[in-house]
């Protein structure tokens, strides 16, 4: 008889989710969802907010990645002004980035996902988490605390605040560096380096534990996108948008911000608050493509900083030119967050991080303005409308992780696949199911937005459920 | 004899002070307002500075005028809950969201709220729908973060002598309007001088252009022109 | 002596206050040492437990599925913590409020998802609107020194004194 097994709530990561396996009369699984259960409806509520405002409004969107947020909108915002901002307030904006993804890589690496990894999949419940392994693996834990540190104590010394800082403006940065504060973070970066160089050694020792979750955690070609700085290499906070397809050939490149248009689109789900972007060209669902730590390593040439380079070099050995399984999104992560301390080291120490002009002021030049960085998940993408007087008219934002919901979706289907048995069904299956969502590190309070225009979908489906005929409509 | 009166028991002398707050200030006494300014007219609206008068009950401070004799106290627990609860039906009114306004650290109703313990509203928020006006060129006015003090509207009137602003309306539903509740970029008498922003306690009135957290406002200047024209009513 | 049970939730929140109550670094594992963590969306549990001697709660109350589980919260939970701005003020979640939910849906979706997930409260709501609240911690987010202040008095039994520690915004 079939059956549904529900798993309320998947734990471990950032907003809310359940899924539902269906199992067929054979206790094997027949379907999955995955439902992202909470819609904020940010894009709507902002309409009549002055433009300036949007940086510190947008940013309550994620307490993980305010960041991200601010640096999307205060592109955005630039645009919007039509002001190309002081050099140095573009070092510091690209600083802040990177301490960013560094805090962000290291709660999702040692706090979401360590547990999994070290105590494993079947490990007892109750104690698969950060402080279960701080009892078994404390020096571990501390190496995860002491990364996230690292990276919240930048942000604190060049913005003011750990979380929701208002440092990052339209036109640039509200405050140059002090001396003291450059020499404070960098007299960190030692320790920072070492934690990663540990965590790297631990995990790619440790790649044969592994091997299953390698070739059934999302292991499938897709697309995938990502920014590139003009040197072809790892950029956080600027660059070309690249689409590459499952071989690696660039198919797509975005040079004009507002260009994104013309190859997003995105798909609306009966069953999630999350909608689904595809790579518009292509079409949906084929054109599914994944975005974040792994899609990143796999659009750009190289990272830009020597000991990434490396590691990466070593990854692309084992794994070829590009990535297909979604395990290794973890792998890819540490080695972003050790070329995200080289480059922060890079620009502390460009003798221009410490100018004093850091803001260029301009009022409305623009009626609109797109802002697009890298997030820690993936592409972030702020897009404003504005009339004459700056009121915000319109609004969309199209968050990184949304772009990853087909590939988490069929992730989610090919775990159950293996690993979940209905007729003998113990929770470390179910766990599974879990944790290869937790491998996009998935920002689901930040997700759930408008992205564009969306698609008109009409679908006519048997009963059966199979799909009979179905009308798109732009 | 020098006129007298006493203060939370201390004798204060009566030195021409035109209400009992400049008194309470002179003895060193912080009290806590917001509609009140030294060089505007009285307003007595906030009802922060209420004090406990013997047989005569609780009254506001600005608007009582000095008299030989009179027992005046600043603090009572009952005064304190009533101050209290002023405050916390300014914030249910309206949309007073700290966290992404202009004036976040720099309010005189967030820094007020802090200074008094208050953790929570114990009031159900209204949720008007409110609009912040874009239309002036220089300058926004937010109603979500309009606390119906009038410093603005006596400034401009009585400093500028412009006289944009007013208060329309009853009870909730009053709304500081400009002019003839026309957009404040239509306005024909504003001068652009920003007198109003900067007498503004919170970021209802701010300047364009400037981020959230980023709205300072210094008072001084406008107090020094003030009382130097005599402009006090 | 048995460990003292502490729980986190959020509602429809942001996590940054659960990132700062993170932002206590080493401080952490201390507060491990003397309680234990049974619920919340750094662990496992995927029932909120019976007997729970603190919870901090952050977000506002948005959805069917917040205020089900807020209400089982408020029953097993012996002292309430409304953590950060939208719990206490509900902050930013609020200002959809006076939008209606089907205009908010309208402008997201074409055709709004009816499966699995939940609908939408009218407005979204601070905690104390909604059940007893015991503590309140304003901030957007409260600092880690508040709120690791805040845990340490509760973890002692002595319910504490936030004055000058916490503010809105």
């Amino acid at each position: 008889m079939p059956r549904t097994i529900t798993i309320d709530h998947v734990t471990r990561i950032e907003g809310h989710a359940k899924i539902t396996i269906q199992l067929n009369d054979d206790g094997k699984v027949a379907d999955t969802k995955f439902h992202v259960t909470q819609v904020r409806g940010f894009e709507k509520f902002v309409e009549g907010r002055p433009y300036y405002e949007m940086p510190s409004i947008t940013a309550r969107i994620c307490g993980i990645c305010p960041i991200s947020h601010l640096i999307a909108s205060v592109k955005a915002c630039d645009a919007i002004m039509a002001v190309q901002i002081p050099e140095p307030a573009r070092l510091l904006r690209e600083l802040l980035h990177c301490a960013q993804f560094v805090q962000s890589h290291a709660l999702s690496f040692f706090y979401l996902s360590a547990p999994d990894m070290l105590l494993g999949m079947d490990s007892d419940p109750a104690l698969r988490n950060v402080l279960g392994l701080a009892a078994s693996h404390p020096e571990l834990v501390k190496d995860g605390i002491a990364l996230r540190k690292f990276g919240q104590q930048a942000i604190e010394r060049l913005a003011g605040e750990r979380i929701h800082p208002s440092w990052t403006v339209p036109g640039g940065v509200n405050k140059p560096l002090s001396k003291e504060n450059r020499d404070f973070i960098l007299s960190e970066v030692p320790i920072a380096k070492s934690v990663i160089r540990r965590t790297l050694k631990f995990f790619k020792g440790a790649l044969d534990n592994y091997k299953e979750e390698i070739e059934t955690f999302g292991n499938a070609p897709s697309l995938y996108a990502g920014l590139v700085d003009y040197d072809g290499h790892l950029n956080f906070y600027d660059g070309r948008l690249l689409f590459k397809d499952a071989d690696g050939q660039p198919i797509a490149s975005v040079t004009r911000p507002i260009d994104y248009q013309k190859y997003m689109a995105e798909a609306d789900l009966t069953s999630s608050y999350l909608k689904a972007p595809y790579y518009k060209p292509i079409g949906y669902p084929e054109g599914i493509y994944r975005v974040g730590p792994l899609a990143r390593l796999n659009v750009i040439d190289s990272c830009g900083t020597p000991e990434a380079d490396a590691e990466l070099a070593e990854y692309r050995q084992r794994f070829g030119p590009i990535a297909e399984s979604s395990y290794l999104f973890h792998y890819a992560r540490l080695i972003e967050a050790l070329f995200g301390v080289e480059r922060m080291e890079q620009l502390l120490e460009n003798p221009d991080i410490l100018a004093p002009h850091v803001r260029a002021t301009a009022g409305v030049n623009a009626l609109e303005g797109v802002g697009i960085a890298e997030a820690p998940r993936g592409t972030l993408i702020h897009h404003y409308k504005v009339d004459e007087k700056g009121a915000i008219v319109w609004a969309n934002l199209i968050i990184a992780t949304g772009h990853n919901n087909l590939a988490i979706n069929r992730s989610i289907k090919q775990v159950a696949e293996h690993f979940v048995d209905g007729n003998q069904m113990k929770e470390g299956m179910l766990n599974r199911v879990s944790a290869v969502v937790r491998a996009y590190d998935p920002c689901l309070s930040c997700s759930t937005h408008a992205i564009g225009v969306p698609a008109l979908q009409i679908e006519l489906r048997s009963a059966q459920g199979e799909l009979l005929h179905r009308v798109d409509q732009d | 004899m020098q006129p007298t009166l006493t203060i939370d028991g201390k004798t204060v002398v009566i030195e021409g002070e035109r209400n009992l707050l400049e008194l309470i200030r002179k003895a060193n006494i912080d009290l806590p307002t917001f509609c009140y300014h030294s060089e505007l007219s009285v307003y007595g609206a906030c009802r922060l500075c209420i004090v406990q008068i013997e047989g005569r009950g609780i009254q506001g401070a600005c608007s009582t005028p000095p008299e030989p004799g009179l027992k005046v106290q600043t603090t009572t627990p009952e005064i304190r809950e009533i101050r209290r609860i002023a405050v916390e039906l300014l914030f249910s009114e309206r949309n007073h969201v700290c966290s992404v306004c202009v004036s976040n650290n720099h309010c005189e109703l967030q820094t007020l709220a802090a200074k008094l313990g208050i953790t929570n509203i114990r009031y159900p928020y209204s949720y008007p729908k409110l609009k912040a006006d874009l239309s002036h060129r220089r300058y926004v006015m937010d109603q979500n973060r309009c606390i119906l003090c009038s410093r603005c509207v006596r400034t401009c009137a009585e400093v500028e002598g412009a006289h944009v602003w007013d208060i329309a309306g009853r009870g909730v539903q009053s709304r500081l309007i400009a002019e003839l509740c026309q957009p404040w970029g239509t306005s024909r008498n504003c001068t652009d001088c920003g007198k109003c922003v900067q007498s503004c306690p919170t970021g209802a009135l701010a300047e364009k252009g400037y981020a959230v957290e980023e709205m300072t406002k210094r008072s001084e200047p406008i107090t020094r022109l003030a009382a130097h024209r005599g402009a006090s009513l | 002596m048995s460990k003292a049970r502490i729980a986190t939730v959020w509602l429809d929140g942001c996590s940054g206050c659960h990132m700062s109550l993170l932002d206590i670094d080493e401080g952490i594992l201390a507060i491990a040492a003397k309680a234990d963590l049974v619920y919340g969306p750094l662990v496992d549990a995927q029932e909120f437990p019976a007997n729970v001697d603190v919870t901090l709660v952050e977000g506002a109350v948005s959805s069917q599925d917040d205020l089900k589980l807020i209400n089982k919260v408020r029953k097993n939970t012996r002292v309430l913590v409304s953590l950060g701005d939208c719990a206490v003020t509900a902050n930013v979640p609020a200002m959809r409020n006076g939008i209606p939910p089907k205009a908010l849906l309208a402008r997201i979706y074409t055709k709004p998802p009816t499966d699995g997930v939940p609908a939408l409260l009218k407005n979204a709501l601070p905690v104390h609107e909604v059940v007893k609240v015991d503590l309140h911690v304003p901030g957007c987010p409260p600092k880690p020194e508040a709120i690791g202040f805040v845990l340490g008095e509760l973890l002692e039994g002595r319910k504490p004194d936030l004055a000058g520690k916490v503010k809105f915004g």
